[in-house]
């Protein structure tokens, strides 16, 4: 490797001859125990140190970015379409079910617990009713 | 990873603790302006979240891929905007024994800033891996989807190009 090799590796790398090419380095550290060499990569050496300056990122500015990235997440999970089964198993879906249900039940207790009445079955009552039937069949509103 | 994979909510937020730094200064050295550098670090991250999947560690390390998330989301921004973003203003210098040389490091730094405004996405993408996050010149190459000859060259011109504007800057004492 000649000086001006050396140079242009430097001038693309960096002072840092650890972080050039690995096939150039054993070359590259011969040179650079020279005077020239040492001062190409002083000067070199310069400029990366303004490089590596990073911007400040404050702890409570990268915080803040990732709670707003969790509530993205939690907003477009909201969005996305439920399965035929669990939009039936919210509870607006519940409530023609559990209302029916209810009066089912409501139904089943009444037949329980209300006294069951038998028809009369002397001449009086059949005539009665006989006449009630065809009174509601030819004459009523109903 | 592989529980971010499994949507394990609160690995991901031990990964975004430990990586969303390093995905707002990338892309801050690149857009320069710190709202949209906010913007791009959230996105990259939902992108993460949505890909983990996708994600292999026997391709490519974590951060590899995560720098290429942010890098190209940010070359995309600034490939589609209208505007140069303003150039933060230099802090106030203070009095104490180091003052002085704290005032030639600022101005140097501010100097670079300008000059890093000449450069195009692309090279500020470079310097930004390469010199400021430290990977190595494969790593970066690899996170920017080029090949080790293209990387060294991007390289190399994005110094040249870099001394070239400080060097004009001086001679206009712009900086000053």
């Amino acid at each position: 490797m000649t000086l001006d090799q050396f140079r242009r590796l430097a001038e693309t790398w960096g002072g840092d001859v650890e972080r050039w090419p690995a096939p150039t380095r054993e070359a590259a550290r011969k040179i650079a125990a020279s005077a020239e060499g040492a001062l190409v990569l002083e000067e070199q050496g310069r400029l990366d140190r303004l490089l590596a300056v990073v911007p400040a990122i404050e702890a409570e500015r990268a915080d803040r970015s990732s709670l707003l990235v969790l509530q993205k997440l939690a907003s477009i999970q909201e969005e996305q379409p439920q399965p035929w089964h669990r939009r039936l198993l919210r509870w607006p879906a519940l409530v023609p079910a559990a209302s029916f249900a209810c009066s089912v039940m409501a139904g089943v207790w009444l037949a329980g617990v209300a006294p069951l009445e038998q028809p009369s079955s002397d001449a009086l009552s059949v005539v009665s009713s006989v006449f009630d039937v065809y009174a509601i069949g030819y004459g009523s509103v109903q | 990873m592989s529980e971010v994979s499994a949507r394990r909510q609160q690995a991901f937020r031990v990964l975004m603790r430990r990586h969303m730094p390093r995905a707002l200064r990338v892309a801050q050295r690149i857009v320069r302006d710190p709202v949209e550098a906010d913007d791009i670090g959230q996105e990259a991250f939902l992108r993460v979240w949505a890909h983990a999947a996708s994600f292999d560690p026997r391709v490519a390390k974590f951060t590899t891929w995560l720098y290429r998330i942010v890098l190209n989301l940010a070359f995309d921004r600034t490939g589609r905007r209208t505007f140069q973003p303003l150039d933060e203003a230099a802090g106030v210098a203070d009095a104490g024994p180091a003052a002085v040389e704290r005032l030639i490091a600022d101005e140097e730094r501010r100097l670079l800033d300008l000059a890093m405004a000449e450069l195009s996405d692309r090279q500020r993408g470079v310097i930004a891996l390469f010199h400021m996050e430290g990977l190595s010149g494969e790593e970066a190459a690899k996170a920017m989807n080029l090949s080790a000859k293209a990387f060294e060259s991007q390289l190399g011109r994005a110094r040249a190009a870099l001394k070239e504007h400080v060097r004009k800057m001086q001679d206009k004492g712009s900086f000053a």
